[in-house]
């Protein structure tokens, strides 16, 4: 069993954030049926890679919400699932008349999750977003950059992994919720409040002391400790991470460094002496990494007890690294074409009921004609007109 | 509404450090009860910086309460007879251990079969790297995030904030809640195991995708977004993120009705994919064009628009957001020993029937008594 077989969930959910939300709910064992439209947009291939890793394990239904005989279908698959969620913003599911005060009256437990970017109350609850443009609002963009550098921010939507994985979480609470108490309930997801509440002490510390965050590079957020950072190796940008906190880790270091004459000097001795001169200390490192080869490296640490790690690259992570391999994060998955598509697994384990990859992803509408028939009982000659009529596809 | 929350009445005991802290964090905010254990010295992250007033002290570590707000504390020693004793009676009346040292779960385990025991270990409990260790900076590097934050020509950069701990409390989180769904039915708790590094590789985007479907490796390309819609620009007063999805015959329309923008008039550039390969090209011209506005002039245009332009701001501007004020996303919370009210983060989400709860960090030990 998977703990939540027998969960229904309608998925009218696009681009990253709110798939991200219902690919951990199928994993997690729901009926998670994905609403789209004709000319949605997707990353290539839709059974595996990235299309595939986002939409793993769910069903596709094509219907055409300008019409009104497929927003009866959308409303009457909405009264049979528990879970209905969006990621629109926040005016788009009432204009449709499928918001929570509209659903309840078909469900009155239906759980409605809306991930919205600004959330449904407040000035800015119609403005526009992407991942980046939230990223930018809440600090990562200015803040991830070298000391005195322009900004640079993370390459991709972190927040709409982040906000994703936040809202299955919320998913989860108000499924035990409503076990607990027979209600449903609205939740409000606001994609900027989610990574905002991920930023971390920053915001406690700078609403005391009114400063102003400046860049730290690739210093540490946690325990002080240096050197603490990204290290070039030998190759074409090839780097390792390296993190020394105490004085038994330095030690540790040096003995596998091999103990050159810099790691005997005094002022490094302490952990107060290392933070103090830890530029030129980096410049050390860099120049003992700088020939070595950086996954050679890591297990020379590793193996003298210092945490290090080379900086994967999509073939490091996806085709090198023997963990993830041995964990099994990466699967393999057989498609009805007689292909078997590599996807992004479940990112933790559950021991007595495993979450699992169930599907590779849907084609387009791979599932309207079974999801129409088993669940609301149309009939084939209904659907064969629906078709020709173009409310669903 | 539910005053209580929706984890009300469920007993988390938190036996983690920094790695796994935000995983009771969530659930405590959720309504759980959670119990932070602690040994007599305190736990390590009281240690961590930055202190209020400056000095450290087990009560003014700022890293503390972001972590430990809203849990409990008892203090014992584990290395104890009574000390473990006692942390296996409390085990007894609880439903979910959450820690960072995965042995200890194992014992808490044997005691009482309807827990739910998560772990979180840098590279997860099974596997090669089983016993190796990890900083969020490591995690970060070898689950695949830190390669393509950055520069081009620079180093590869961390995230604000521990992100790959934070990933793994998320999980930690949804694992558990999980796992209690589950019991309902098995009536058998059962074990969560989170690795950091899977954790970080789990909250990517492009990067395992691209491998996977086209053998694509991809790297880091400053503040270009992996899809070429976006990149940071200067304004008069500032930065300000450019996006080029959205409305774009009004930003074309804007930018000539400003006496610019005629090398972007050319109907090729509506469709989406010639945008995106023309990425450097465009956002050159939009630079030249922001430089006449400031950061608030230019957003609040774009978003008239409907194009989702953006600040690029310090996160301390978060707690000045009249939008988040609104909202009321920051609840200050009283320190009554220090005399200071602290406007703590709130909810990642909100669910309507049961909110969030937000309380101060527990003192040392302050809740032996009750346990």
């Amino acid at each position: 069993m998977r703990p939540l077989d027998g969960t229904r969930v309608l998925d009218f959910t696009w681009v990253v954030a709110g798939p991200v939300t219902t690919r951990i709910l199928a994993d997690l064992g729901a009926d998670v049926i994905k609403v789209e439209r004709r000319g949605s947009i997707d990353f290539g291939d839709r059974r595996g890679g990235l299309s595939g890793t986002l939409m793993r394990g769910k069903r596709s239904i094509v219907l055409n919400l300008d019409d009104p005989r497929a927003l009866d279908i959308a409303r009457r698959l909405a009264a049979i699932s528990d879970v209905v969620v969006d990621n629109f913003s926040a005016r788009v599911m009432t204009n449709l008349g499928l918001d929570y005060e509209a659903l309840r009256k078909v469900k009155p437990d239906v759980i409605c999750v809306r991930m919205s970017g600004f959330g449904l109350t407040g000035p800015d609850r119609d403005h526009v977003s992407y991942g980046p443009t939230l990223q930018a609002l809440s600090g990562y963009t200015l803040l991830m950059a070298e000391p005195d550098g322009p900004p640079a921010g993370f390459g991709y939507s972190y927040s709409d992994l982040a906000g994703g994985n936040l809202g299955s979480l919320a998913v989860l609470a108000a499924l035990w919720h409503r076990r607990r108490t027979g209600r449903g309930q609205l939740v409000d997801l606001s994609q900027l409040e989610a990574v905002a509440s991920l930023v971390g002490p920053t915001l406690l510390a700078r609403a005391l002391d009114g400063a102003t965050s400046i860049p730290t590079g690739n210093a540490s957020q946690e325990a002080p400790g240096a050197p603490h950072g990204v290290y070039r190796c030998a190759g074409d940008d090839r780097w390792i991470a390296i993190t020394i906190f105490t004085d038994e880790d330095w030690e540790r270091f040096a003995t596998a460094a091999g103990r050159p004459a810099w790691t005997h000097d005094a002022r490094f001795a302490t952990v107060a002496g290392r933070i103090r001169h830890a530029a030129e200390l980096d410049r050390l490192v860099a120049d003992w990494t700088r020939p070595r080869d950086a996954a050679e490296t890591m297990r020379i640490l590793q193996d003298a007890g210092v945490a290090a790690g080379v900086v994967a690259d999509a073939e490091d992570l996806c085709a090198r690294d023997p963990q993830l391999a041995a964990r099994g994060h990466f699967v393999d998955v057989p498609t009805s074409e007689g292909r078997t598509v590599r996807i992004d697994g479940p990112p933790y384990v559950l021991s007595d009921t495993p979450a699992a990859v169930g599907a590779p992803g849907p084609l387009l509408g791979e599932h309207t004609d079974e999801v129409l028939s088993s669940l609301l009982g149309v009939s084939a000659e209904e659907i064969r007109m629906l078709r020709a009529d173009g409310v669903v596809a | 509404m539910d005053a209580s929350g929706p984890f009300a009445g469920v007993r988390v005991l938190d036996l983690c450090d920094e790695k796994g802290a935000l995983a009771g964090k969530l659930l405590a905010g959720l309504g759980a009860d959670v119990v932070l254990v602690e040994p007599p010295a305190g736990s390590a992250m009281r240690s961590i910086p930055p202190f209020w007033k400056g000095a450290p002290h087990a009560e003014r570590s700022i890293f503390f309460w972001f972590y430990a707000a809203g849990k409990r504390s008892i203090m014992l020693d584990r290395g104890t007879a009574a000390g473990a004793a006692r942390l296996r009676r409390v085990a007894l009346d609880a439903d979910v251990v959450v820690t960072t040292d995965a042995p200890a779960g194992d014992d808490l385990r044997a005691v009482n079969p309807r827990l739910v025991v998560a772990s979180i270990t840098p590279f997860g409990r099974s596997g090669p790297y089983r016993d190796w260790k990890a900083s969020d900076t490591v995690a970060q590097a070898m689950g695949g995030m830190l390669y393509v934050n950055g520069h081009a020509d620079g180093s590869p950069l961390r995230s604000l904030g521990l992100q790959a701990y934070h990933q793994a409390g998320i999980l930690a989180a949804v694992g558990i809640a999980s796992a209690l769904i589950a019991r309902d039915v098995t009536g058998r708790g059962q074990d969560v195991d989170v690795s950091l590094q899977a954790a970080v590789a789990g909250a990517l985007e492009h990067v395992p995708g691209f491998w996977h479907q086209a053998r694509l490796v991809h790297r880091r390309q400053g503040t270009l977004h992996w899809t070429r819609y976006f990149r940071v620009g200067r304004c008069r007063d500032g930065w300000v993120m450019h996006c080029t999805l959205g409305d774009w015959t009004s930003l074309i329309e804007w930018m000539k009705a400003d006496g610019m923008g005629a090398d972007l008039d050319d109907s090729a550039l509506e469709d989406i994919k010639t945008r995106q390969a023309a990425a450097e090209r465009i956002f050159d011209a939009l630079d030249a064009w922001a430089a006449r506005y400031t950061v608030a002039e230019l957003t609040e245009g774009a978003q008239l628009r409907r194009i989702p332009y953006a600040a690029v701001r310090p996160p301390e501007a978060l707690l000045r957001d009249p939008h988040l004020a609104a909202r009321g996303f920051f609840v200050p919370i009283e320190h009554p020993d220090l005399g200071l009210t602290v406007p703590y983060p709130g909810a990642p989400f909100r669910l309507t029937d049961a909110p969030w709860r937000v309380a101060r960090p527990p003192r040392l030990g302050e809740h032996d008594g009750e346990l």
